[in-house]
């Protein structure tokens, strides 16, 4: 018995099976993560190497190289970029996405070992650091306060932090920008001299004071006591009350030469949010945590801490990504119900019956439920992809059953019983619905093996699309026949007529007008076959000739509400004047974005100690960055988009004089994915920074080009002593010593801590900063020499300015920098690259200087070989499928001919909607491949029936036509109504699909269109002698009838 | 009216159906696998192990004067080469509908 007999003779069973099913599946939607892109681990692992006191170019001879030579046999390495800096070492290695990191990682650790011997001893053993997603926070806030401000560190990490760790799923929360408490004791240089005293001798003071000793024990009678020399200070004030030995047996109070404060730190690195003061609290989730049930549950806890702090601590949420992931997921839930219901709409329109609709309306949830099913077993998260997937898929699960019911309601209408019509229906069509499936596989499954980080976002739309097909497939030969044995009623639409109005009798009434009015055109067109093929070929070219007006871009950015602003200013800029610029442009950003703008923080100068907040962007003394949030799209006063705004603030920043480099990139990562990199290669620095120089120069000519950045960074001023060796002999004195002098005076002894309350602050004994803040003042530092005598550092060396050699950054063991351009609004990066390649051929490349343009654009263009690939390998297994299923090579040939038109129909819709060529779009133009020749599929294998039945040729086609085109218009109207949500969705996060809703309903409409001309007109043309002929000459072979004659010999009764 | 039963081997069935092709008979029945074995010699066709090869046979209704020709070309045929085996019967209709 046939899978649909039996679903027929046992319907109960069947809905248990389907019921099962449906059942997993909602379970496994319930158990399903929500995230906004399927999980991905970032292909990159770093190596870092301090070697202290070695300038960037050591580095880059003695570590960097050596690293390289052996880090360059890692298996799968793609790329190794490398940074020298003064004193560190980062070699970063970009291995192919999707490969074992575990595995590169321990070959990484291997290669750096077998280095180990070539490096030179005295550095740190190389860490090896793997990037990870779950290093992006998920949450940003910014944390103001006034009176409470000097406490909030201790605050927040006592109430907040403490809590936040114990949510599931978070990885780590911290505060970022906020000022420590210390304990500064500033020495006045004259009173150490008058008193002989050094900054020494007073520091050790205060660390040997600042002591708790155990003494071991004493025993007095049966009792045994522990002995301990109780030092360390209870609080501060201690401090000032030490007393001082000076020679001769006299003492001082620490007070009497020093400044003792228990204070914050001074200000390096400061934030000023929403022109407060205040700092960032940042929450980053596990890499497998679900990122909006991490939050919401982080957010929850934080309301509970809320309640527990002082009532002027304030928190505004800088960024928050688990609401852009919710809404983004909501967003396309509801375009899934939008392409659900309008396919339903197209159904009843089209079938008139809402018995059948229902049938048809049945499959769609079933196909799409498996798809979870899937998902959960592969360890999959309900996200944007996975969604999309299934909002394409829907437009397509409907056509099997589609099929299928249609030639059931032909048995039932003829008088069937719905049982029997159930049965022999799907017996006679189930074989042609597997092959249009198989040919919609052929197209879909070949994303699955796409490789690299495309492949992280195709794979699920491939799988999804492949098993809801097939799913669909098997629902309309099993389920669907089963329910239409159950609910297929008989009755014809005259009788129904006779009853009042009937939307059934209507819309088959005005079909049949529309079926006949198409027959008309068909036979006018068999008449003129040559005519419209050459003129539908002269269409296409003339639409390729378009193509030169699409533009072409990566992936398309999403509006996330968020921007961040980074400028630079003169070298050198002390804090003080670069918080006020920053104020100043804080201020005309607020005047220009006015009430679109949420949040807007900002930062400024550098933190002394590595922190974390250091390695997400770029700080320094002359630096600010900003980050501001906007309002939400629909609720922008003129409906801007958050590039628009970009661009203003660019325009802002062009105005500031002091900023002499800016960027404003876009989203909550802070990466800007959009830029043209121009990389100049060539060893001799100046050489290729004066060309970086140029090529920026001659770049901000170029309109549209924004955000030029040159990597390399400015030479670092410096005031450098050059000590006189011979002096330092005489004085009995070393480089080392000296420098450790130095450096107790200015960066200051910190050995010692202060603890309270379990906290450790450090105690910093240094000079006050009026004593240390000129030239001439480091000029006049006494040293005391080996002998005991005072010198003073001028009579030692001499002191210079100078500059420091900037960061050494190589790629592929070779020294390179990049000049990145970031196009504006409205401008295509494919342009860009285009503007960039046109100034670099009009100059001269120096000596031993070559170039490059990559960054993004060069991920756009490998996108576009691979789905160029992809093309190809889809345009063939849809041929082999068909040309199986024909048993005939030109017959997919015909079939295939809607395929071109399928793109000019993309190139069209691409250019009316304004859009670019971004790989979303050019993805569209790849899955119509499978789309467009279901009509040609359906119409051809119609038209061969009619001629197997002896129809003559246009006949036959002409018949065929006009009994195909419900089907092919249902079938086309249901993809195109299933993609419209989203081709029209403006809202959070559908700008990455729009342009594939554009480019497929583009496609289609197009082709469908076409298709229902050409392909009948070139299967008329390629079938001028008919199809039998191979019949006839096998006919030729049989002999034993040649002496017969049909006029001669038969019977007057047979020969009419 | 008379009706003339024809079995033969499957593999002649393509020129049985020339031979109805060329006189111009529209109506018939075929009974496409039928097991069989003749009274005088020839193998047995039975679809099993031993015997695997199946019969076709075709009924068809014809007026009197087409029963000579059909005989005529099926004789020719089974001359082609006798070890496929053809045969043709003929009776008379009784009555019909």
């Amino acid at each position: 018995m046939n899978i649909f007999e039996s679903a027929v003779e046992k319907p109960i069973s069947t809905l248990m099976i389907f019921l099962a099913v449906v059942v997993i599946g909602v379970f496994s939607y319930i158990q399903l993560p929500v995230d906004q892109y399927p999980k991905m681990d970032p292909p990159y692992i770093t190596v870092m190497t301090t070697y202290p006191g070695a300038n960037a170019t050591d580095i880059e001879q003695n570590i960097t190289k050596i690293l390289e030579n052996q880090l360059n046999s890692v298996d799968d390495l793609k790329e190794m970029t490398s940074v020298s800096y003064d004193n560190l070492s980062v070699v970063t290695l970009e291995f192919e996405w999707g490969i074992n990191l575990d595995n590169a990682s321990n070959d990484v650790r291997d290669a750096v070992d077998k280095s180990m011997s070539s490096l030179p001893d005295d550095i740190d053993r190389p860490t090896i650091m793997r990037m990870s997603t779950s290093m992006m926070p998920i949450l940003v806030y910014a944390v103001t306060a006034d009176q409470s401000f000097g406490g909030l560190y201790k605050i927040l990490d006592d109430k907040v932090i403490m809590r936040l760790n114990r949510v599931d799923g978070v990885a780590a929360a911290y505060v970022a920008g906020l000022p420590e408490r210390v304990v500064y004791v500033d020495l006045d240089p004259n009173k150490l001299d008058a008193y002989g005293l050094s900054i020494e001798s007073i520091g050790n003071k205060v660390l040997a004071e600042n002591m708790d000793v155990s003494a071991g024990t004493v025993k007095v009678g049966i009792d045994e006591y522990t002995l301990r020399v109780e030092g360390e200070f209870d609080e501060s004030e201690q401090i000032k009350n030490i007393s001082i030995p000076l020679a001769g047996g006299k003492t001082v109070k620490l007070s009497d030469i020093a400044n003792v404060r228990d204070t914050l730190k001074d200000i390096t690195l400061e934030q000023k949010v929403q022109r407060g003061k205040g700092g960032i609290l940042l929450v980053t989730k596990q890499s497998d945590a679900n990122a909006v049930a991490v939050a919401t549950e982080a957010k929850e806890m934080l309301e509970l801490a809320k309640s527990e702090m002082p009532a002027d601590i304030e928190f505004t949420m800088i960024n928050d990504s688990s609401d852009f992931i919710t809404k983004a997921i909501r967003n396309l839930e509801s375009t899934l119900m939008y392409a659900l219901i309008s396919v339903v709409v197209v159904v009843f329109i089209f079938l008139g019956r809402w018995r059948s609709t229902f049938i048809i309306a049945m499959t769609i949830p079933i196909s799409l439920i498996v798809a979870f099913i899937y998902l959960l077993v592969t360890d999959g998260s309900l996200n944007t992809i996975t969604l999309m997937s299934l909002s394409i898929a829907i437009g397509m699960v409907v056509d099997d059953a589609i099929v299928v019911l249609e030639n059931i309601t032909k048995h039932v209408e003829r008088g069937s019983r719905p049982k029997e019509a159930a049965k022999y229906g799907t017996n006679e069509v189930w074989t042609s619905v597997i092959v249009t499936t198989l040919v919609t596989i052929a197209v879909f499954f070949p994303l699955t093996l796409i490789p690299g980080i495309m492949g992280i976002f195709f794979k699920p739309l491939g799988w999804i699309i492949c098993i809801s097909v097939t799913t669909s497939t098997l629902t309309a030969i099993s389920f669907t026949p089963m329910l239409s044995s159950k609910f297929l009623t008989m009755r014809n639409a005259a009788e129904e007529e006779k009853q009042g109005f009937s939307f059934y009798a209507w819309s088959n009434r005005t079909f049949g007008k529309l079926d006949a009015w198409y027959e008309n055109l068909i036979r006018w067109v068999l008449g003129r076959k040559k005519i419209v093929i050459a003129s539908m070929t002269l269409l296409f070219i003339a639409s390729l000739l378009l193509m030169r007006f699409v533009s072409t871009e990566f992936f398309p950015q999403n509006d996330q509400n968020a921007l961040s602003v980074y400028a630079k200013m003169q070298q050198g800029q002390r804090v003080e004047v670069t918080r006020e610029i920053a104020l100043k442009v804080d201020s005309m950003i607020r005047e220009v974005v006015g009430e679109d703008l949420k949040t807007l923080t900002v930062s400024y100068g550098s933190e002394e100690t590595a922190s974390f907040a250091s390695m997400m962007s770029t700080t320094g003394s002359n630096v600010m960055n900003m980050r501001m949030r906007a309002v939400d799209v629909k609720d922008r006063k003129n409906g801007e988009s958050i590039f628009q705004i970009g661009d203003k603030i660019r325009a802002i920043l062009k105005e500031v004089p002091e900023v002499l480099e800016y960027t404003v990139s876009f989203g909550n990562s802070g990466t800007t994915g959009n830029s043209v990199d121009i990389e100049i290669i060539g060893h001799d620095f100046e050489t290729t920074t004066n060309f970086a120089l140029e090529v920026a120069r001659d770049m901000k000519q170029v309109p549209g080009a924004e955000d030029i950045q040159i990597s390399r960074g400015d030479d670092k001023t410096e005031l450098q002593i050059y000590l006189d060796s011979e002096k330092l002999a005489r004085h009995g004195l070393t480089t080392s010593g000296v420098g450790a002098t130095l450096r107790n005076k200015i960066y200051g002894y910190r050995q010692s801590k202060f603890k309270e309350e379990g906290e450790e602050y450090d105690i910093i004994v240094r000079l006050d900063e009026q004593f240390r803040s000129s030239i001439t003042d480091v000029e006049n530092f006494i040293i005391t020499d080996g002998y005991g005598q005072n010198v003073r550092a001028k009579e030692l060396g001499d002191i210079r300015e100078g500059f420091s050699p900037p960061s050494i950054q190589r790629k592929s063991k070779q020294r390179y920098l990049t000049v990145s351009v970031t196009p504006a609004d409205g401008y295509a990066l494919g342009d860009m690259a285009e503007a960039a390649k046109e100034v670099l051929s009009q100059k001269e490349l120096p000596q031993g200087v070559t170039t490059y343009v990559g960054g993004a654009y060069e991920d756009q263009q490998d996108s576009f070989k691979a789905l160029l690939l992809l093309m190809a390998l889809a345009l063939l297994l849809v041929y082999i499928v068909m040309a199986a299923e024909f048993e005939s090579f030109i017959s997919p040939f015909i079939i295939m001919l809607a395929i071109p038109f399928a793109f000019t129909g993309v190139i069209l819709a691409l250019l009316l909607t304004g859009s670019t060529l971004s790989v979303v779009a050019a993805l569209g133009a790849v899955m119509l491949i499978g789309i467009v020749t279901k009509n040609g599929i359906v119409l051809i294998d119609y038209i061969n029936l009619m001629r197997e039945r002896g129809y003559e040729l246009t006949e036959a086609i002409a018949l065929s036509c006009r009994s195909r085109l419900r089907p092919v218009l249902m079938t086309s109207f249901t993809t195109i109504l299933g993609m419209l949500p989203m081709a029209i969705d403006h809202s959070e996060g559908a700008e990455t699909w729009r342009p594939m809703g554009i480019s497929v309903i583009g496609g289609m409409v197009f082709s469908t269109i076409i298709t229902m001309i050409i392909v009948p007109a070139a299967y008329a043309a390629s079938n001028k002698r008919g199809n039998r002929k191979k019949d006839v000459e096998e006919k030729k072979s049989y002999h034993f009838m040649d002496d017969f004659d049909a006029e001669r010999d038969l019977p007057a009764c047979q020969k009419n | 009216m008379k009706a003339v039963f024809i079995t033969y081997n499957q593999a002649l069935t393509d020129r049985v159906n020339f031979i109805f092709e060329q006189l111009r008979i529209k109506g018939f029945t075929q009974f496409p696998l039928t097991y069989g074995r003749g009274t005088n010699g020839g193998e047995p066709r039975m679809g099993s192990h031993a015997w695997p090869e199946m019969n076709t046979s075709i009924l068809t209704m014809v007026e009197d004067e087409m029963v000579p020709l059909i005989l005529k070309y099926v004789e020719k045929l089974d001359n082609v080469n006798k070890e496929n085996g053809i045969r043709a019967f003929v009776w008379n209709i009784e009555q019909m509908y």
